[in-house]
Parts: C-alpha cells; sequence; structure tokens
C-alpha cells in the first residue's frame, strides 16, 4: 500500500518569535525550523504502518529552499521517497491554496492511505486535511487518537471535548487528520539519516502541478493582513527576587486565600 | 445581499452556548443581510423551534436519522443544501470538534474564503474582519477576506450567548440524506479512560507542563507540592502526548476543564486548548521561564523564573509556615 504524508516545516516550538517589518508574518532570520509537531505523530504512524508490512511511504512538503531539510530528516526516518513542492509562486497562499497544491501531488500519487498532522503550530488553522479530503474525493477524520486497520479499511478513534471520544469505520482511501499523543515519536538513527541521501527526492513548480492562478497571494480568498503582539490586559502581577523571597511572596497569597 | 447563515449544534438535547454565541455575533456584524439557521440530527423539531425563539431566524431542519450521529458525508449534504438554499454569503459555525473536522471541508467544497477559531469579527469601513490567534496564543492575527462567500469558526466563548427572544420560523431543509450516503459508520461512543483523578473536585491543583522537562520530574518537583499543600496534581497536553502522565491528569479542552481555588501552573506556557480548561480558576500562579508567555495573561500572580528553583523553594517555604 502506499501512504502519502503531508508535513509542513515550521519555526521551532522554543524559537524567539519577532513581528516582520511590514507586520504581516514572523521574521525568519536567525530561527530554527523543525518539522511540525502535529506532522511527527503523522509520519510516525505511517512508518509503524511500514514496520508491519508492505507499505511505501512518501513525504511531501511545501516550501522554500529550507523545507529540503524537514524532507531529509522525514526520510531518516524511514519515508522512502520526498516530494518537494518549491516555487515562489506559492508564496501567501492560503489554506485552501496549500490543500491545492496537496491534491495536485496527492492525485499524481493515489495514495491508499493520506496523514497528516491535524494542525500546523504557526498558523493553527487546522483547516489543510479536511480541505484536502474534500477535493481528492476521500472521506476524512481529524483528531484522530487512534487509528487500526480492521475490516478491510480503518477504525478510528476521534477525540471530542472533555475526554469523549467517537468511534468510525473509514474505507479506503481516506485521508486523517492526527492528533498528538497518538503515538511516541522516533528520532532518525545515523544509519537512517546516510540511507536518506539515496532516496528519490523529486522537486515540483506549480506549473508542474497545474496550479496557475489557483495558488500563492494571487488565489488566496482570505488574507492575513496582520500579526501582533496581542495587547496586554493587566496580566498578572509579576513577583520578583530570589527564589526565597518569591516563596515566601507565594506563601502569603495562599494564606490570604485561606489555603494554609 | 446574501444571507448569514449559522449552522447550530445540539449537544445534551438542547442548542449549546456556542450556536447561540454565534447568533450573537451574526447580529453584531448583519449590516442588512438575513440571520438564517440550520439545526441538524435526528428528532430536532424542539430544538429548532428553540433557537428560532432566540434570534435563529429562519431556521432550516435537517432531520433524518443518518444524522443521529455526527457523519462527515451526512453533515456536508446537509449544510451544502442549507448554504444553496439560503444564498448564503457568510456561514458561521462554531470551532467545537464538529466545526473543525466538517467547516474546511464545506469551504474547500464551496471554493470559498475559509478562517478558523476566530476570537472576534467586527465591520469595518463596510467589510467583515477576522481576528484569531497563531502560534498557539503568542500572536493575534488580523484577517481580510478576497472572496464573496466566506466560511468562518468562531472559538466557543468568544462572545456572549444571545439572550433576546425574537420571532424566527423552522422550516424542513429540502434534502435527503440516507445511510448510504455515509461512506464513514459510526461505531460507538467511549471516553478516555480517566480513571479515578477527578480534577474537577480538587480546591488546588499544582499543573506541570512541558518545560518539567521530564517524567521523573513531576514526582521529584510538582508532586512534594501538591502534597504539603495537600492538592491534586494535574498536566498540560505536551505531559500526557509525552507519556509522562496518564491522560487522567490533563487539564484543557480535550482533559478535565476546572475552577479550583488555586492553581498553581508551572512549566506551561498557556496554549489555548489549556486556558480554557483553567482560566476560571479562583486564583491562578504561573511560573515560567518566558516573562512573554500567554499563561501570564490569566494568571493573577506570575513569576518569571526557573521552576526548578521557585518550585521547591516554595515547598520548602510551607513546610516551615506549616511548622
Amino acid at each position: 500500500m502506499k501512504i502519502l504524508v503531508c508535513l509542513k516545516q515550521v519555526p521551532h516550538q522554543d524559537a524567539r518569535l519577532d513581528v516582520n517589518a511590514d507586520g504581516t508574518w514572523i521574521t525568519e532570520d536567525n530561527i530554527k525550523f523543525e518539522i511540525n509537531n502535529y506532522d511527527t505523530y503523522a509520519l510516525e504512524e505511517a512508518l509503524r504502518t511500514k514496520d508491519a508490512g508492505e507499505a511505501e511511504v512518501v513525504v511531501v512538503s511545501i516550501g522554500p529552499d529550507r523545507v529540503t531539510q524537514a524532507l531529509r530528516t522525514a526520510l531518516g526516518m524511514g519515508a522512502d521517497r520526498a516530494v518537494h513542492v518549491k516555487d515562489p509562486e506559492m508564496d501567501g497562499s492560503d489554506v485552501l491554496g496549500i490543500a491545492k497544491a496537496l491534491a495536485a501531488v496527492a492525485k499524481e500519487e493515489a495514495p491508499d492511505l493520506i496523514l497528516m498532522g491535524m494542525m500546523g503550530d504557526d498558523g493553527n488553522f487546522a483547516a489543510v486535511g479536511p480541505m484536502l479530503a474534500e477535493l481528492h474525493g476521500v472521506p476524512h477524520a481529524t483528531a484522530v487518537v487512534k487509528c487500526e486497520k480492521k475490516n478491510g479499511g480503518y477504525e478510528v478513534e476521534r477525540e471530542l471535548e472533555g475526554g469523549a471520544l467517537q468511534v468510525y469505520q473509514l474505507p479506503t482511501p481516506c485521508l486523517l487528520g492526527v492528533q498528538t499523543g497518538i503515538n511516541q515519536v522516533r528520532y532518525a538513527s545515523l544509519k537512517g539519516i546516510m540511507a536518506a541521501k539515496k532516496k528519490p527526492f523529486a522537486v515540483k513548480t506549480a506549473a508542474d502541478l497545474g496550479l496557475a492562478g489557483q495558488v500563492g497571494a494571487a488565489g488566496a480568498k482570505m488574507s492575513i493582513e496582520k500579526v501582533y503582539v496581542p495587547p496586554k490586559g493587566e496580566g498578572a502581577e509579576m513577583i520578583e527576587g530570589s527564589a526565597a523571597d518569591v516563596a515566601q511572596a507565594l506563601v502569603g497569597k495562599i494564606r490570604e486565600l485561606g489555603l494554609l | 445581499m446574501g444571507s448569514i447563515l449559522i449552522v447550530a449544534e445540539i449537544q445534551k438535547g438542547a442548542i449549546r452556548d456556542a450556536s447561540y454565541e454565534l447568533v450573537s455575533f451574526a447580529h453584531k456584524i448583519a449590516g442588512g443581510r438575513e440571520i438564517k439557521s440550520l439545526v441538524l440530527g435526528s428528532g430536532v423539531a424542539g430544538q429548532a423551534e428553540a433557537l428560532a425563539k432566540r434570534g435563529g431566524g429562519e431556521v432550516l431542519v435537517a432531520d433524518s436519522e443518518a444524522l443521529a450521529n455526527y457523519n462527515v458525508d451526512g453533515y456536508a449534504k446537509a449544510i451544502r443544501a442549507a448554504v444553496d438554499a439560503t444564498s448564503a454569503e457568510l456561514i458561521l459555525m462554531s470551532n467545537t470538534p464538529t466545526g473543525w473536522d466538517i467547516a474546511p471541508r464545506i469551504a474547500a467544497g464551496l471554493d470559498c474564503g475559509f478562517v478558523s477559531d476566530c476570537f472576534n469579527i467586527e465591520e469595518e469601513d463596510g467589510k467583515l474582519v477576522y481576528y484569531r490567534r497563531v502560534f498557539n496564543g503568542k500572536l493575534d492575527a488580523r484577517l481580510i477576506p478576497k472572496a464573496d462567500q466566506i466560511l468562518a469558526t468562531v472559538q466557543p466563548g468568544a462572545t456572549t450567548p444571545f439572550e433576546e427572544s425574537s420571532d424566527g420560523s423552522t422550516t424542513a431543509l429540502d434534502v435527503t440524506i440516507g445511510d448510504d450516503d455515509l461512506r464513514a459508520k459510526f461505531v460507538e461512543s467511549r471516553t478516555a479512560g480517566a480513571k479515578g483523578v477527578d480534577l474537577t473536585k480538587a480546591d488546588i491543583i499544582i499543573a506541570g507542563g512541558r518545560g518539567l522537562g521530564a517524567a521523573e520530574k513531576f514526582e521529584e518537583v510538582i508532586k512534594p507540592l501538591a502534597e504539603i499543600l495537600g492538592g491534586a496534581m494535574g498536566a498540560s497536553r505536551p505531559v500526557v502526548d509525552a507519556g509522562w502522565l496518564d491522560h487522567a491528569y490533563q487539564v484543557g479542552s480535550s482533559g478535565q476543564v476546572v475552577s479550583p481555588k488555586l492553581y498553581i501552573a508551572a512549566g506551561i506556557s498557556g496554549a489555548i486548548q489549556h486556558l480554557v480548561g483553567m482560566k476560571s480558576a479562583n486564583f491562578i500562579v504561573a511560573i515560567n521561564k518566558d516573562p512573554d508567555a500567554p499563561i501570564f495573561e490569566v494568571a493573577h500572580v506570575g513569576v518569571a523564573g526557573d521552576l526548578f528553583e521557585i518550585v521547591p523553594a516554595l515547598t520548602a517555604a510551607i513546610q516551615e509556615a506549616k511548622g
């Protein structure tokens, strides 16, 4: 079987974020990038399926040169083949534009299963998965916390609020948007990283995928006009000083609450 | 002018508060557009009536046994039919498990503009502007539409539920949905095995986050403070994802929502999903080495410092105070 895993490269989760000069996004200078945390769980789920039997795992990601590193990491972890959609025409795409590009790749690949994280740690839109499923014409489920091959398809648990779960049986092909914690993500071994260098790596442009006019800022139907540091409300009363001073101040507060 | 279509949700047999919050937003930004709603499910005539009497406008009803449980294909068919029937130019849904699952799919099918998890929508100079958070709550974003039809999901709790009574109407939506339409099959409902740890009853909760760094640190650092205060231990999602603590300890939108007398958060940045779970606590103390962590916006008292120094010092100081 073939599994297509869609990955996004995002700023490292501990990166210091500074708004860029025109206030339209964060500045990418001098920050580290990594594979989106949610997507690492999707990749791990695909690799476990591969470990258990015959499966080809293809990873795809959209973005500039730096995305090469994310794809190489995925290959190092065990994916078989990478597709990098690299084209300045993709710049400024909204979530629908991204989904259209991925749908073009999915059409070429015709996977049995598409896996991706349910949201990106940068935009937090949680949109591309269900959009891709619609464009590609397959059933989907998101917030998937468990997925098991069963009855010719997949039985999945999807997470609701407050610890509640719903269980669905999906046919293949389908798309699953995975929640964090569905598994424990592996590290790339040194052997894996060395082997990755020889694995097939394709680079595609928007034109290769037939996306003229549908992607990028030109094709976007919703635009992020600006990002900014949220106006601080009153916020917390900040206590300063040595650990001992702070501890004494907190003891005072806890006493005032009548809890000591 | 196209209409505003509110896709309402039913929870525990009634239209949920988040849906009445959509009604509030719709009334705020209507600007002459007609407000219409969709209620879907099985045996939902009563809920549709209630919504019609409380700001829902013309309420379309998709009532079918095939809609008894949430199902992507069933809901998509009903919502698309409602969008067509109402010539909706703005479709509003809540960012709930149903919303985040189906709304983007509907938007892709409509080829319209999409924005999720808005905490505000404003009319500015005759156009609608959407506000939401990015980078897990560290920054805010302002979005403007570039299309005539928009689907927006709104964060539950972003505004107050609509309270006024109004004259609305209910009409059956002309759509047939049968089991054959549904590619995915609902199997059953389950609960994540939260055994024995009921944080909703704790007066004091000491919660640790990713900043603790390892499972053992909960035993070494968080547990002693919880014990000396007679409180319970809690955790943010990343801690549970990493397998350091069981899901039973998770505080947040997909864990337990708590409002204790005292909530101490150590090494927790304050992502939205966590804040939803604890922001109504009576008194919140936050300890985090990042002074810009979003948790400090909801905390009453904050310490921008090293939890590995502060928390043990606090444990020791309480020990001494107790004598």
